[in-house]
């Protein structure tokens, strides 16, 4: 037995520590160095779009200028028409926004379906088999080792070439995390929301539709945006799986303007700037559930 | 006719039994009480009233149609739930509302509908509201109105007052009574609170570990204890329940005899008073004799505690009562309400 007892009895109005005073000075450079750091923060987010924004309304000599060229007396707009008019980016666009919306509705729909099951249904073996976490395996390996059996698989379905192949390739991608997401999100809603709803004379389906999903909107907000991102910027499946105009996604399409003799950096930065903004149109719409969807928790009954 | 009729009726998860063995008929228009401590089985029971749990084994009635099989949507019951369950993103009239917009009612028609409801629980003026704008009780009546809407042939309640602070608790279960007779409806209503049971229910099923320990009108539950657990359960503070030996109808405890007691011999008995059914009496005239462990007034009566070896005996006296801890006190049995029970058994040796 040792004496745990301390050598003088701990005076509970004593200070905790060093008293420190209360510095002007010091709170001020605490408040600079914050601003300093986000400061930082930004020009290193902002600075390659800007730099992007720029280059694209350059013309090639201005391009390359030493020293560079920072702000645009003769801006040109003869990257865009090259682009969107000469070569076929407005369809490699659609391509890539029907491949995005329609991977995000398929991945949300079974998606929140799946993670409902996960969070409330009593299947068999539900304590034995942790069957949500086999389902977020399916995102441990690198994506690439799927690419050989998908392309077969593709081939022998004669989807190759197709954005229905993207579709179905981007919807098994995105769905673990879908599922992780909502399955949390209505484990974090009361079990008694939908018995009672189901008792007021609902199905279970109705209850699900009327009372759970409403309250899920944060949560399928911000999964919404991390699908369509995912899916609008792909480019490893897109360059295996699609071949030609009907199907080319974006990221392709841009990744094509380096060819063998020359690297179009104007028509890459037009393309690559106008591909930002769709996503930065739907983030702005959905940003002010983002920021709830975000912080699991939110939900309370 | 809305009766609830169990026969047979068990529960298990897994390896576990919620409810055992079940034989219970709710009566039309009925209150019924199903009391016990958390785990006893009383709110599986009105679960499966409602359709949310599945039955094992047996055969539950509603309204003399079997309905094991039949989703909660088909049963016509309305549940007030202990967290109320109010539908967070829907104001307090389209939470009210939910029952008849489920079952496509004209929106007119609703409106009117959803108007008297409100009424009924005092509402009106909150209907364009959210439930996270409500007080606790404000809460409970969206709830209630909720639950009346529709007319429904039972009503289930899963201790909807435990979330109120003690004031409204005791308007609310007024409230409750007076809704209930007026709309004269079968009710089964869940609770761990003895004063709830008493004061509401017109049969009390006092429930542990999945069996129904007693039924019957409250009088009946607290003064002729069927088994020492309903003798324990019910009365605050509970009853003095002490083991002893019976010879020729006198119990013998720790330290002190009662005669008179009736129950013949047994080896083992418990001997349950109330501690108002204990009176203090001059020297010589009592059962016990022991000093005074606490005394506690509680604004209507004094609690005495005294101790014999390791036996605490409570005794409800008047609150007038001067007398200081270690003092001696004698104390008498009401002979009239003195309860023996079988101490292997539980069970009350009667006559």
């Amino acid at each position: 037995m040792t004496d745990t007892t301390p050598a003088t009895p701990l005076d509970p109005l004593a200070p905790l520590g060093k008293i420190k005073e209360f510095n002007p000075t010091r709170q001020r450079i605490k408040k600079w160095l914050v601003f300093a750091v986000i400061g930082f923060a930004l020009f290193y987010t902002l600075f390659p779009v800007y730099w992007l924004f720029l280059n694209s309304f350059k013309t090639r000599l201005d391009m390359f200028a030493t020293p560079a060229i920072w702000l645009l007396d003769a801006p040109t707009l003869y990257n865009y028409v090259q682009t969107f008019v000469e070569r076929p980016f407005l369809r490699f666009m659609f391509n890539s926004l029907v491949v995005a919306v329609g991977t995000t509705i398929l991945a949300l729909v079974f998606g929140t379906m799946a993670g409902f099951a996960l969070a409330r249904f009593d299947y068999p073996g539900r304590a034995k088999y942790h069957v949500s976490f086999w389902i977020l395996s399916t995102r441990m390996m690198p994506p690439i080792v799927t690419i050989i059996p998908l392309f077969l698989f593709f081939a022998f379905v004669n989807l190759l070439n197709t954005k229905t192949a993207l579709v179905i390739a981007y919807t098994g991608f995105n769905l673990p995390f879908v599922i992780w997401m909502m399955k949390g999100y209505f484990q974090e809603l009361p079990r008694e929301l939908e018995e009672s709803a189901m008792v007021d004379g609902d199905t279970r389906l109705g209850a699900f539709i009327r009372v759970l999903i409403p309250l899920a909107r944060p949560g399928l907000a911000a999964t919404a945006i991390f699908t369509l991102i995912l899916s609008w910027n792909e480019f490893l499946f897109a360059l295996i799986i699609t071949e030609t105009q009907t199907s080319n996604t974006l990221p392709i399409g841009i990744a094509g303007r380096i060819t063998q003799y020359k690297t179009e950096w104007g028509e890459i930065s037009a393309a690559g700037f106008a591909s930002c903004i769709p996503i930065i149109i739907f983030a702005f719409i959905v940003q002010k559930h983002l920021v709830r969807g975000l912080s699991f928790g939110a939900v309370k009954g | 006719m809305a009766n609830i009729t169990f026969e047979n009726v068990t529960k298990r998860y897994g390896e576990v039994t919620a409810v055992s063995n079940l034989n219970l008929e709710v009566l039309d228009k009925e209150f019924l009480v199903l009391l016990g401590p958390s785990g006893c089985g009383k709110t599986t029971t009105m679960r499966m009233i409602a359709g949310l749990e599945t039955i094992t084994e047996g055969t539950l009635r509603i309204g003399g149609v079997e309905v094991n099989n039949v989703l909660p949507k088909y049963r016509n019951v309305a549940m007030v739930f202990q967290n109320y369950a109010l539908y967070p993103h829907m104001t307090v009239a389209e939470n009210i509302g939910y029952p008849l917009r489920v079952r496509k009612v004209p929106k007119e028609e609703r409106r009117k509908i959803i108007e008297q409801a409100a009424r009924t629980v005092e509402l009106g003026e909150l209907l364009e509201r959210y439930p996270r704008q409500l007080s606790g009780g404000q809460r409970q009546r969206v709830a209630l109105a909720r639950a009346i809407i529709r007319r429904p042939t039972v009503f289930l309640m899963d201790e909807p007052l435990s979330n109120l602070d003690a004031k409204l608790r005791i308007q609310m279960r007024a409230e409750l009574k007076h809704l209930q007779r007026e709309l004269a409806t079968t009710t089964v209503y869940v609770t761990h609170d003895q004063i709830e049971a008493m004061t509401l229910a017109d049969r009390v099923a006092v429930m542990d570990q999945g069996v129904i320990k007693q039924l019957g009108p409250p009088k009946t539950i607290y003064g002729d204890p069927d088994n020492i657990f309903v003798a324990g359960f019910i009365g605050s503070p509970g009853m003095n329940l002490t083991r002893g030996e019976l010879r020729d109808g006198t119990f013998a405890g720790e330290g002190f005899t009662v005669p008179g007691v009736g129950g013949g011999n047994r080896r083992a008995a418990v001997l349950g008073v109330r501690p108002e059914d204990l009176r203090i009496v001059g020297t010589g005239e009592g059962h016990l004799r022991a000093p005074l462990y606490s005394v506690e007034l509680t604004g209507e009566s004094t609690l005495l505690t005294v101790r014999t070896q390791d036996v605490f005996v409570i005794i409800r006296t008047d609150k007038d009562f001067a007398g200081n801890v270690d003092d001696e006190i004698e104390v008498a049995v009401n002979l009239d309400k003195a309860y023996l029970f079988d101490a292997e058994t539980g069970e009350r040796i009667r006559g």
